[in-house]
């Protein structure tokens, strides 16, 4: 199997990756001659699945496989690929191929950069960030040699003041059989009760932020050891809710206040009949439809909302991706879960659409 | 809601004056709340020794409503004004939602940061990002409906409404602590910073207590002596209104015959957010040893009635009895 491509945006295939870094350690990879699918499926917690079509990230792809559309399937740690990445802010050129050295497939990327150095020893790439055991650094192309080595090349090149540096960041992966990725598909979820596109999300990540920090700090000084632990199924809970006019409400209750934050005025897309089963029929059956026959556009009413109750942390984590800029669509299925639609532009005119899909359940009251 | 008419509302152009205030006397979890035609006073206390209140004068609001409850029949008394507990760091955090476009949005746990205050407070009204400067409104509109009701925040800002509702609690009706402000032995006024100066040196010793020494001065004897004893060592810092400098540190003093009282120490580190927030502190003590601080605040231009507008933050700390009984002449005191 063959796997290479230049990297078109580094910045966007960055905060791309930090966005699936914050929901997990390790990702499933799907690339093939039409897409690249980069899915985290944490032990616990918000589930994201994406479809990027290559040439968001990618220029010149080119893949080969056996698999029936060249597909390769790998599993990739998310902190060493956002560590070599690092290596890559400065880049003029990044190319990613898939390789093998000593028997280890790995993601190679190789990143040429320049560096204007006066004087004084050659410049160390950001080769720290890579010597976990995880990536290892060249130099100029001489092995990750010696100490003498070094030298000798700083003697070499020591007089130019402008030099081009290649970097080369390994990043271990496992490459998966067809079986073991068989069984594995989105969640499965019903028809959704309210679907919403979202706000600004980095305006909501402030106000959720600051409502989960409202919980944590007010929390009995008893239980403040709960910094220490982990698990998100400890942390406060925000309710989220939507209705078809428009309408959207994060509320946050402890024992001590109520308080919750109303956005008006948003969205409702409009379902398309052909996306829905049973055609027109379905559509004024469906659920969203029910819905919209209550409630109303001030948000004052109770009725015709749906909730999910999700983790403040994890959530401030899913909307992190709003650095990404986008629309967001939101499709609450009440009390159950709720589905993100994150659609990232395609570089190309005409091109299709690239869209991540969060799935997060909801807690129960 | 119904169309009720809340028996308080008021506006305020900007959360950031009310939030500087009651953090001065956030030491304890809780604060009463006591609601009148003429304003709201916030008011905490730790067990029977320190209590700290601030008055919100309805000056600092650009809108103020009170409606005083109806008495059930015409041959009741009026009851009484309204008052209640609420959860104070609920409050505070929620009036910090609301200043979103202020400073640092990092909040103090617990320990106070007395030099890191002192620099954000006095550089608070600084700022080419305050709300005023931006033009950005953060209006608030508080409400109360009544016995039972919940304190209502609510705010509009950047499309977004947020409306927060304080559970109000019973409180038990607590005796203030007894100042004697007609008879005292010690009145001094100088400016808060000094004040928070002190109060930091000593707290490099690692003191339980501090005690005040004042006098009428002589040459053995300053006029005022503030001192500690701790595990590291023990600190003193005199005062002393023999200066001719124009500007002395005690801006004025009277105090008749030599007195002095200890404090626990951790009442007066309760007051260090008052302190670096103030410029001037009054320090007086009554005949029992009550330690009564006056902080004098500026708020910054721009509140409601154009004209700089001032609150004051009092503290009153109880004093510590020794096993010989209060004392009547000066010394440092020996450790307890």
């Amino acid at each position: 199997m063959r796997f290479r491509a230049e990297i078109r945006n580094v910045h966007t295939f960055t905060k791309f990756t930090a966005s699936l870094a914050t929901l997990g350690h390790i990702a499933w990879v799907r690339l093939d001659s039409k897409d690249c699918r980069f899915t985290v499926i944490p032990e616990s917690g918000t589930q994201v699945w994406s479809v990027l079509t290559p040439d968001v990230i990618f220029d010149t792809y080119t893949i080969q496989s056996a698999a029936p559309n060249n597909t390769i399937n790998l599993e990739v740690p998310l902190a060493p690929l956002q560590r070599a990445l690092k290596s890559a802010q400065t880049a003029i050129a990044a190319n990613i191929r898939l390789t093998k050295k000593d028997n280890v497939p790995l993601l190679s990327l190789t990143i040429t950069t320049t560096t204007s150095n006066p004087s004084g020893p050659a410049p160390t790439s950001t080769a720290s960030d890579g010597q976990d055991g995880f990536g290892t650094a060249t130099n100029n192309g001489f092995g990750s040699g010696t100490d003498d080595f070094r030298e000798e090349s700083v003697d070499f090149f020591g007089a130019r003041q402008d030099r081009e540096t290649v970097v080369t960041q390994d990043v271990p992966v496992r490459v998966l059989a067809p079986a073991s990725v068989e069984g594995l598909h989105e969640p499965r979820c019903r028809e959704p009760d309210v679907h919403i596109v979202l706000p600004n999300l980095m305006q909501l990540k402030g106000i959720s932020d600051r409502f989960t920090k409202l919980a944590l700090e007010t929390k009995s000084s008893s239980t403040k050891t709960g910094f220490a632990s982990s698990s998100s199924s400890s942390g406060p809970k925000l309710e989220l809710s939507g209705n078809m006019h428009g309408c959207l409400r994060l509320a946050l209750t402890t024992d001590a206040m109520h308080i919750h934050s109303l956005w008006t005025g948003l969205e409702n897309p409009e379902l398309d009949p052909s996306q829905v089963a049973e055609g027109e029929a379905g559509l004024a059956n469906h659920p969203s439809t029910k819905m919209k026959a209550r409630g109303d556009s001030t948000g004052q009413s109770e009725e015709g909302w749906a909730t999910v109750r999700v983790e403040g942390r994890d959530w401030g984590r899913v909307l992190s991706v709003g650095r990404l800029g986008g629309r967001v669509i939101a499709c609450f299925c009440d009390e159950h879960a709720l589905i993100l639609y994150v659609f990232l532009a395609s570089e190309e005119v005409g091109g299709a659409d690239s869209v991540l899909t969060y799935y997060i359940s909801s807690y129960s009251a | 809601m119904a169309a009720i008419v809340p028996m308080f509302s008021a506006v305020a152009s900007s959360t950031r004056h009310i939030l500087l205030l009651l953090r001065c006397i956030s030491f304890a979890k809780k604060a009463l709340v006591r609601i009148s035609a003429e304003g709201l006073r916030f008011s905490t206390d730790e067990g029977s020794s320190i209590e700290a209140f601030v008055f919100l004068d309805k000056a600092l609001f650009t809108s103020y409503t009170y409606h005083a409850p109806e008495p059930a029949s015409s041959q009741d008394d009026p009851p009484e004004p309204p008052f209640f507990e609420i959860d104070l760091q609920s409050l505070l955090e929620t009036l910090n939602i609301f200043s979103l476009s202020d400073l640092t949005s990092s909040t103090r746990s617990g320990g106070y940061d007395d030099f890191a205050a002192h620099r954000l407070n006095r550089h608070a009204g600084m700022n080419a990002f305050t709300n005023h400067a931006m033009g950005v409104t953060g209006v608030c509109n508080f409400s109360y409906n009544g016995e039972g009701g919940a304190l209502s925040i609510h705010m509009f800002e950047s499309g977004v409404t947020t409306t927060c509702d304080l559970t109000t609690y019973e409180a038990d009706t607590v005796e203030d602590i007894p100042f004697n402000r007609d008879s005292l032995s010690v009145k001094t006024i100088m400016r808060a910073k000094f004040l928070l100066e002190a109060v930091t040196e000593l707290n490099s010793v690692n003191p339980a207590s501090m005690t005040v020494f004042a006098s009428p001065g002589s040459a053995s004897k300053p006029n005022l002596s503030l001192s500690a004893i701790g595990a590291l060592g023990t600190a003193a810092i005199d005062f002393t209104t023999a200066t001719s400098s124009e500007t002395p540190v005690l801006e004025s003093l009277y105090c008749p015959t030599e007195t002095s009282a200890s404090y626990p120490f951790a009442a007066l580190k309760a007051a260090q957010r008052a302190m670096a927030s103030a410029t001037k502190v009054s320090l007086r003590l009554d005949d029992e040893g009550v330690l009564s601080l006056q902080f004098l605040i500026e708020l910054e231009v721009g509140s409601s009635d154009g004209s700089g507008a001032v609150a004051f933050v009092d503290f009153r700390i109880v004093p510590l009895v020794d096993d010989e009984g209060a004392r009547e002449h000066g010394g440092e005191s020996t450790s307890e």
